[in-house]
């Protein structure tokens, strides 16, 4: 019984990839009418940590320390990226920085899947990339094998540590999610919370799931809007719309872009010619030339 | 060079020189008995720490996920192949020099990957859940992820450790029969006894025993090659740039083979010291392991120059890059040291003089096994350091002391089993050097007869 | 009926809405529902509380003075995360993450929990009775001109009572104190545009050009300058993706974000915005005869000589402004810091003239009816004024609310030693703070998740539509649960409790500041959107259920009038080889001041320009650096005319070579586990220049030499080795000319 089982989850698991061979997103096949992705323009990121602090706030992810973070070991599942223009002499940064907030890309054929040996990090019929706390071992073999470096490991039992939360700044964590223990793995869940709400609100009240239904913690707080984020499955969705506007496609590793020059695009995916097939689509910063 | 084992030297005086060894080792022992306590207590120290207080301790950060642990993990695994090689594939090409140093080669196989087990452990964040890895039917029919090379790892080492294990115990029950005969009381004669399995040296038993071991011995080949493609595979099964590479498997493998006759030479020359059995394990054994052990080098050196050459050809500029970061960044040092040590020190064993040097030979394996033990982390650590996003690249990330203190450790724990074993379980194979001697006798002899006969037709001339 | 006439204008006063414009509803229920509102027990639970499920209550931010409109979400009773309100004119229900980390200030671990008395070296707990029995037995006999109040800025209710405290008392010393204010641009703006604060319609700007104003950091108001600014880079608008340019010495986030940054020689904005006009004037664009008057002489090769910008930078620049109109020039602190800080503002300021922008992009703004609401804002002259008080030995009893000054004042004002010279201070505080330490009587205050208070922000942004000019609004904030520390109260209960000892009889109807709260919000229903039959009950409801009370306001206008007159800007000074580089004092959108130090998800997001995090930090500009052999790391020692620190440096290309720059806030002595001792004080070692015009402290007039100490750390931060570089090969944060791409048709 069980080895059927086995057996039969087993096809039922290499299903739930839509990445196919067909060359277009096969929604048919794809497991849910839901598919969650996101849309950040790099041109309003204004690259201010708002969304990083929201996702504190929000995932109950613990403050480090000085000492933690000179080791690497800080929690931020959002991440802002500066980076400087290649070509400055490096004393004088005429164009500004480029702020890249970076958090898990929940990559539909993602690198980190496939290597846990326990199975602790899924694919989630919505088409994100999950993560169980309970079944992780502590391997860090998925972090190894993720090209963004977006898994942050529990170093240590941080709840437990001085001054992550003492009290009474315990009393702010959401009581939605846990607080995770040494020697798990996590990283950026999309507000799974949020999204399982929404997705059981709307399906209570017998419709799909809708814009308004949802945002993440970061795409709420962020003062320019400049994250969108929502069912890419849904062609009414902004996110959607989006990523139609800019001709991204989930399955393709290069896109219009990309492929054709003068085409005037600037929606493009992180690192996609490793073939990770990321669900958050990046717009390109902007910046006129005429001063 | 000295001398080889004597042909002449009788059966009951082999069984008398081993068991001595088993009964009266140099001080020595004792001193080394002692010191790999302290080592090992140093590991378990660092690890109880650890273990309560995170893996944070042993200071590895994002992206720096896996550190020394996975390297010497890889290390010992690599250490456990050469006794696969020496009793099996050496038995199988009837090298009948092999016959006194098989037995400790295949002890140190089996502990190594003990060893090697360890640090599975050691590397897990938790330690407690360990068994999910294993496809055991739970009640919620949660099976382990079958496409990770991780699991497959763990089932190669397992079904590895258990044949090797079989090979060593199985190989050794002649032995034990001996031992069992000629010690008399105490809680060793009750050990032997039972070891023995009611060994009496029929010739129904021989026959059975022979095909056994071959079999075994047959089936241990392809599983020490599979073992360390496997482990080859953690990586290149990856998208790591630097890990990434076909060529891994192979590469491992020799690696593991180099690293493991390195070992042999050490402990060679350690056992024949603290056990007294110079006259078994003579030198002209010694120069063989050699000879050996430098024509694998050469391999290992080859295939890692098939590395760099495909990376630096290939189109792949991360990989390049990390190459690249490898021979010139942080972790420079270390990886010159690594090409020194595995493909430049190995030239001092072409020397004739120095392949039967002691200390030479001695110095030399140490700076092999430094090499090997080097290349592992070189595999490891720079690439982590240098991957696919430059914003995580991380050049500090060195191991802490407690990392260190562990990997010390295992070296304790390693010399601690090897070296109780030594005292249990002869590590000279009796038996088989009474085979080695006996067909060394009447190879003499014969030669004797054709010398004698050549003379006599000579004289008839 | 004259006396009750006078009763009602008494009245009026008590209820804050004295001086009212507006006319207030007549009649209506004035009795006070004492009792009925009170604290629910959780074992019947209220209907709208369904266990796991969160409500949202709307209230105001605390965090900075902009006022934003947050929702806070409460589940179980307890507050857990703040969101912007979606209707808010302000933040349209964004946040910035100081405002986020709202939460770990109510949930602090350090806040001071009871009263506390100080005598000599020792102190001791006592009850609020005994405390406020001291502050009424030290007030007696005390004259009201030996009293002083000093805090930050203030608005609504409690800025109500605490005018009618000062009245009662009798005192006129009220100070308020800003440690980082935009006091000189409210006076040039009341110069140049006819009013201090106008709204600026950065969205509405098809080029804007901002002298230092950091309007996506800390400036004013920035959740809603965020706001303005996605709107402002959108391709889909008519106006067309808008140009950012910012000149300044040192890059702010703003800076970061332009698509071109002047790094500006410091303190010469003014001849900037003068050359300008006059590369302006010669493309064709007609200058009124004064300002022309003045800037004839600033030609671009002066300028350029002057400013260290270059002749064709500023060429281009004057290009893109004579062809992209409107426009819109701000003036920000880093053009305002010096003793010819309102100079600067104003020539600024005539651009937005000569460009016609006034009316365009700056707009005209309401202003509030009722004054005993109407914000106080802060500057640092007002603090000036204060010290000078306290080393005269004036006051003798001095109260501090929501302000540190002896964090925050230069040690040149010795503020510590006058301040101690007061016989009697009294600290409402959240921390343990230097200025709580220094003080007698300490009160422990409620946070902002657990206190009442109405909020008028200074910068009045408002709906779009007509009649903006006229928008007013006053923001509620309300408790969102139980005190996390039951013997904390709000500042409006002690104020009014400190008012029953002095005025029993007006106050007595009063229980407590929510009673007072609602009587007076319930008197003037009418000015505040209600109608005078609505039920008090019902609205009363309502309107905190909104948490936003939109009224009308008196309308403003501005003036297109900014004059040149007197407008005299100094030759760049020579650097003075002894202190030969300029000290910028940094105001990082998450630490501001320093007075939100102790929240560690501050301490711990990193700062978006260095990355740095949990220490404070010099930046140098690499060719600067290289001069001095200092990298990366190197703890320097920073030295001025006035005092000196110590910290790390890190090489920035985002700092013209003239200048270094320290962030403000960090340095702490006291104040708790995560303020205390991280990074080095800035404040103190500044030069005591003060803008001529304004007296405000000319914060970045401080001249100073660098040496290095000979230690060196990693410096903890983000950024990893690769330093903010791409490695030049992979598409990661990609950026694209502006001509290569069609923003018209995304959506």
């Amino acid at each position: 019984m069980s080895v059927s089982n086995l057996l039969e989850n087993w096809s039922e698991f290499r299903h739930t990839h839509p990445v196919d061979d067909k060359g277009y997103p096969d929604w048919e096949a794809y497991p849910s009418d839901i598919k969650w992705a996101m849309a950040i323009d790099l041109d309003a990121c204004t690259g201010c940590n708002a969304c990083s602090v929201a996702c504190y706030a929000e995932n109950n992810l613990p403050v480090v320390g000085k000492e933690k973070y000179s080791h690497g070991q800080a929690m931020h599942w959002m991440r802002i990226e500066r980076y400087w223009d290649e070509n400055d002499s490096g004393f004088q940064a005429d164009q500004g920085a480029r702020f890249l907030p970076m958090m898990c890309q929940q990559c539909e054929a993602a690198p980190c899947e496939t290597v846990c040996p326990v199975g602790a990090t899924n694919h989630t019929e919505d088409g994100l990339n999950s993560q169980i706390y309970n079944r992780c071992i502590g391997s860090r073999y998925c972090s190894a094998n993720c090209p963004y470096k977006v898994r942050y490991f529990n170093w240590y039992n941080y709840p437990e540590q001085e001054n992550a939360w003492p009290a009474p700044l315990n009393q702010q964590l959401n009581p939605d999610l846990t607080v995770r223990t040494k020697g798990v793995m996590e990283k950026c869940t999309f507000c799974k919370q949020r999204t399982y709400t929404a997705r059981n609100n709307a399906k209570t009240e017998g419709r799909p799931v809708q814009d308004s239904d949802v945002q993440t913690a970061c795409q709420e707080a962020c003062p320019t809007g400049a994250i969108t984020f929502g069912n890419l499955h849904n062609p009414e969705s902004q996110v959607a719309k989006q990523w139609q506007s800019q001709q991204v496609d989930l399955i393709k590793d290069v896109q219009e872009k990309d492929e054709k020059e003068g085409n005037r695009l600037r929606g493009y995916r992180i690192l996609e010619e490793l073939r990770p097939y990321p669900s958050v689509m990046y717009l390109e910063r902007v910046r006129e030339s005429a001063v | 060079m000295g001398k080889d084992i004597r042909e002449d030297i009788a059966w009951a005086q082999i069984n008398k020189d081993v068991l001595k060894s088993l009964e009266s080792p140099r001080k020595l022992y004792w001193v080394i008995i002692v010191i790999a306590l302290l080592v090992f207590s140093v590991g378990i120290g660092c690890e109880v720490y650890q273990y309560n207080t995170g893996m944070g301790v042993a200071n590895m950060d994002n992206p720096h996920v896996w550190g020394l642990y996975i390297a010497s993990f890889i290390f010992w695994i690599g250490m456990s192949h050469s006794g696969t090689l020496l009793s099996a594939i050496l038995h199988l090409m009837h090298a009948d020099w092999r016959k006194p140093i098989y037995r400790f080669a295949e002890a140190m196989t089996t502990f190594s990957l003990l060893t090697a087990g360890l640090f599975v452990a050691v590397h897990l964040g938790r330690l407690w859940q360990v068994y999910y890895a294993l496809p055991y039917p739970s009640e919620r029919w949660v099976w382990p992820n079958f496409q990770s090379p991780l699991l497959w790892d763990a089932m190669a080492i397992f079904t590895y450790l258990s044949s090797s294990i079989l090979f060593l115990y199985i190989g050794s029950i002649p032995d034990l029969a001996i031992c069992r005969d000629n010690i008399h009381q105490g809680w060793r004669k009750k050990l032997y006894t039972l070891l023995a399995l009611g060994w009496e040296g029929t010739d129904r038993q021989w026959r059975n025993f022979r095909v056994t071991y071959l079999t075994i011995a047959c089936f241990l080949i392809p599983l020490a090659v599979s073992v360390h493609s496997i482990v080859a595979s953690d990586f290149a099964m990856s998208q790591q740039p630097g890990w990434h590479v076909t060529s891994f498997p192979p590469y491992f493998v020799a690696g593991a083979l180099y690293s493991g006759c390195a070992a042999i030479i050490t402990l060679f020359i350690i056992l024949r010291y603290v056990f007294r059995v110079e006259e078994y394990m003579t030198l002209p054994i010694l120069k063989k392991t050699v000879r050996l052990t430098f024509a694998i080098a050469m391999v290992w050196t080859y295939l890692n120059c098939i590395e760099f050459a495909s990376v630096w050809y290939s189109h792949d500029q991360v990989a390049k890059d990390v190459l690249i970061q490898k021979a010139t960044g942080p972790y420079a040092p270390f990886w010159w040291a690594m090409i020194f040590c595995g493909s430049v020190v190995p030239f001092a064993m072409m020397v004739k003089k120095w392949q039967t040097n002691i200390p030479v030979m001695f110095a030399v394996s140490l700076l092999l096994n430094l090499g090997m033990w080097l290349e592992r982390w070189m595999i490891v650590a720079p690439t982590f350091a240098h991957g696919y996003y430059p914003w995580t690249w991380d050049h500090d990330q060195w191991p802490s002391l407690i990392q260190w203190g562990i990997v010390f450790g295992s070296f304790g724990w390693f010399t601690l089993l090897f070296m109780v074993f030594c005292k249990i379980v002869p590590s000279v194979s009796m038996y088989e050097v009474k085979e080695m001697v006996y067909h060394r006798s009447l190879a003499k002899k014969k030669e004797e007869q054709a010398v004698k006969e050549e003379l006599a037709v000579k004289g008839a001339n | 009926m004259t006396e009750n006439d006078f009763n009602r204008r008494d009245f009026l006063k008590v209820l804050g809405w004295g001086g009212a414009a507006v006319a207030l509803s007549g009649c209506g229920n004035t009795s006070i529902q004492d009792g009925q509102e009170t604290v629910t027990s959780y074992v019947t639970l209220p209907s709208f509380v369904v266990p796991s499920i969160s409500n949202y209550f709307n209230s105001t931010c605390a965090q900075c003075d902009a006022g934003c409109n947050i929702m806070g979400r409460v589940r179980e009773g307890r507050v857990l995360k703040a969101e912007g309100n979606p209707n808010s004119p302000i933040n349209r229900g964004r946040m910035c993450g100081l405002g986020q980390s709202g939460v770990q200030a109510h949930y602090n671990p350090d806040r001071v929990r009871e009263p506390l008395l100080r005598t000599g070296d020792k102190g001791e707990t006592l009850t609020w009775d005994k405390a406020l029995g001291l502050i009424s037995e030290k007030l007696n006999g005390t004259k009201g001109a030996e009293i002083a109040f000093v805090t930050g800025g203030m608005s609504g209710h409690v800025q109500a009572l605490l005018g009618n405290y000062m009245d009662a008392l009798g005192s006129k010393n009220h100070f308020s104190y800003e440690a980082i204010s935009p006091a000189v641009l409210r006076a040039a703006n009341k110069k140049a545009y006819g009013m201090s604060m106008p709204r600026y319609r950065i969205d509405k700007a098809k080029v804007v050009v901002s002298f230092g104003a950091d309007f996506l950091g800390a400036w004013i108001s920035p959740v809603h300058f965020s706001q303005q600014y996605a709107q402002f880079r959108k391709g889909t608008r008519p106006e067309g993706r808008g140009v950012l340019v910012q000149i300044e010495p040192k890059m702010t986030l703003t800076g970061a974000n332009a698509d071109r940054w002047i790094a500006v020689r410091p303190g010469t904005e003014g001849v900037l915005a003068l050359g300008i006009i006059n590369v302006l004037g010669k493309a064709g664009i007609s200058i009124p005869a004064d300002i022309a008057a003045v800037s004839k002489e600033y030609t671009a090769e002066r300028t350029s000589k002057e400013t260290d910008v270059s002749a064709e930078q500023i060429e281009k620049l004057a290009a893109l402004l004579k062809e992209r109109t409107p426009s819109l020039v701000l003036a920000g602190s880093a053009a305002e810091g010096y003793a010819h800080g309102s100079q600067n503002a104003a020539a600024i300021a005539l651009l937005n003239r000569v460009l016609g922008n006034v009316g365009k992009t700056v707009e005209a703004s309401a202003s509030v009816p009722f004054p005993q609401i109407a914000p106080t804002v802060g500057n640092r002259s007002s603090l000036n004024a204060l010290n000078d008080g306290l080393a005269a030995g004036k006051y003798k009893v001095v109260f501090s609310y929501g302000v540190n000054p002896v964090f925050s004042a230069p040690a040149s004002m010795k503020f510590k030693d006058n301040f101690a010279k007061a016989d009697f201070k009294v600290a409402f505080a959240h921390y343990m703070d230097e200025t709580a330490l220094a003080a007698d009587l300490i009160l422990p205050l409620d946070s902002a998740m657990e206190d009442w208070a109405t909020v008028v922000p200074e910068y009045m942004a408002a709906p779009e539509g007509a009649g903006s000019n006229a928008y007013a609004q006053m923001s509620f904030r309300q408790p969102m649960m139980e005190k996390v520390f039951p013997d904390t109260r709000g500042v409006g209960d002690i104020l009014l409790a400190l008012l029953k000892q002095r005025k029993a009889d007006e106050y007595k109807p009063f229980d407590d500041f929510y009673s007072y709260l609602r009587n007076a919000v319930l008197k003037n229903k009418v000015a505040l959107g209600g109608k005078a039959g609505d039920d008090d009950e019902v609205f009363w409801n309502e309107t905190l259920s909104k948490g936003i009370v939109p009224f009308k306001g008196i309308a403003g206008s501005v003036s297109a009038k900014a004059s040149a007159a007197g407008l005299k800007l100094p030759a760049a000074a020579d650097a003075d080889p002894s202190y030969p580089l300029r000290l910028i004092p940094a105001v990082s959108a998450s630490m501001r001041d320093g007075r939100n130090a102790n929240e560690p998800w501050l301490q711990e997001s990193p700062d978006p320009l260095t990355t740095s995090v949990w220490d404070s930090w010099v930046e140098i500009n690499p060719k600067t650096a290289a001069k001095l052999g200092i990298v990366e790391g190197d703890i320097v020692e920073i030295a001025s005319r006035s005092g000196s620190i110590k910290t790390q440096a890190y090489l920035f290309p985002g700092i013209h070579p003239d200048a270094v720059s320290v962030p403000v806030g960090y340095g702490h002595d006291a104040m708790g586990r995560y303020a205390r001792g991280v990074g080095a004080n800035v404040f103190g070692m500044l030069d005591a220049v003060y803008d001529k015009e304004t007296g405000e402290l000319a914060l970045n007039e401080t001249s100073v030499k660098i040496s290095k100490t000979g230690q060196r750390v990693i410096i903890v931060k983000e950024e990893g080795p690769a330093g903010g570089s791409q490695a030049g090969k992979q598409k990661i944060a990609v950026q694209v000319s502006a001509d290569k791409v069609d923003l018209s048709k995304e959506v």
